[in-house]
């Protein structure tokens, strides 16, 4: 049977939607996605919820300064897409500490930063930043 | 490798239940594992990976690192205390060695 208009359409409807999703995920050669499952459990990630307060653009790639704050989290961790290994940091936060924290990190190359925060009832939240830098960090 | 040194700065002044910012640094390489050295040797690696805040023997954040932190890391918070006591700091190094840091936070 010939394909229908409808289903070219739904093709490449899917076709995009294909070509949509792996566009960042083609960049992260570094295993970024396994390394969220792994922080998650591979579990469903909501956006909102997290501030990710990072530079879009800074120059020394070898300290950007990050601060991450998700109001009701236990944990929070950080990931990045661009350098050798995704892992950049975890924070458990304990009673006397809010769910806030700064920390400086190394970016090799200009890339993604990921904030995914474990909240108190066990559901995960994401926030993401590019971020731009003009020298390297990890030369 | 010098000796790393930590440091760690709060306010002068603490109020009880009162969110104050705690600044921590350590001086450390945080050697990758990704680098050679100027003999194009790989530089093996050695990083801060946890680093551990209690007071008065409670932890109150742990954070575990990875070679995508910074040289000398910083990190920073806030915390709020209900009475006086001792902020302790530990830094695990990938060698074993353990530096600590403690702190009178007298409340006011």
């Amino acid at each position: 049977m010939a394909p229908t208009r409808r289903d070219v359409l739904l093709l490449s409807a899917s076709a995009v939607a294909a070509a949509l999703v792996p566009a960042g995920a083609a960049q992260a050669s570094n295993g970024v996605w396994q390394a969220i499952d792994e922080f998650t459990g591979s579990a469903l990630r909501l956006e909102g919820g997290v501030l990710l307060d990072a530079p879009e653009i800074f120059d020394n790639g070898g300290a950007v300064p990050i601060r991450v704050v998700a109001e009701g989290a236990r944990r929070i961790a950080l990931f990045n897409d661009g350098n050798p290994n995704p892992g950049v940091a975890v924070f458990n936060f304990g009673r006397l500490v809010p769910p806030e924290a700064t920390i400086r990190i190394r970016l090799a190359q200009s890339q993604t930063v990921y904030a995914v925060a474990e909240m108190a009832d066990g559901t995960y939240r994401e926030a993401s930043q590019k971020i731009a830098v003009t020298v390297g960090g990890c030369g | 490798m010098a000796q790393p040194r930590p440091r760690v700065k709060l306010p002068r002044s603490i109020e009880a239940d009162v969110p104050f910012t705690v600044k921590t640094r350590i001086t450390h390489p945080m050697h990758t594992g990704e680098r050679h050295d100027s003999d194009g040797v790989l530089v093996p690696r050695r990083i801060i990976n946890r680093f551990v805040v209690s007071y008065n023997g409670e932890v109150a954040i742990t954070v575990d690192l990875e070679p995508a932190v910074s040289a000398d890391p910083y990190v920073q918070f806030e915390m709020a205390v209900p009475a006086s006591g001792v902020l302790e700091f530990q830094w695990f190094d990938d060698d074993g060695s353990v530096y600590s840091l403690s702190k009178q936070v007298e409340v006011d």
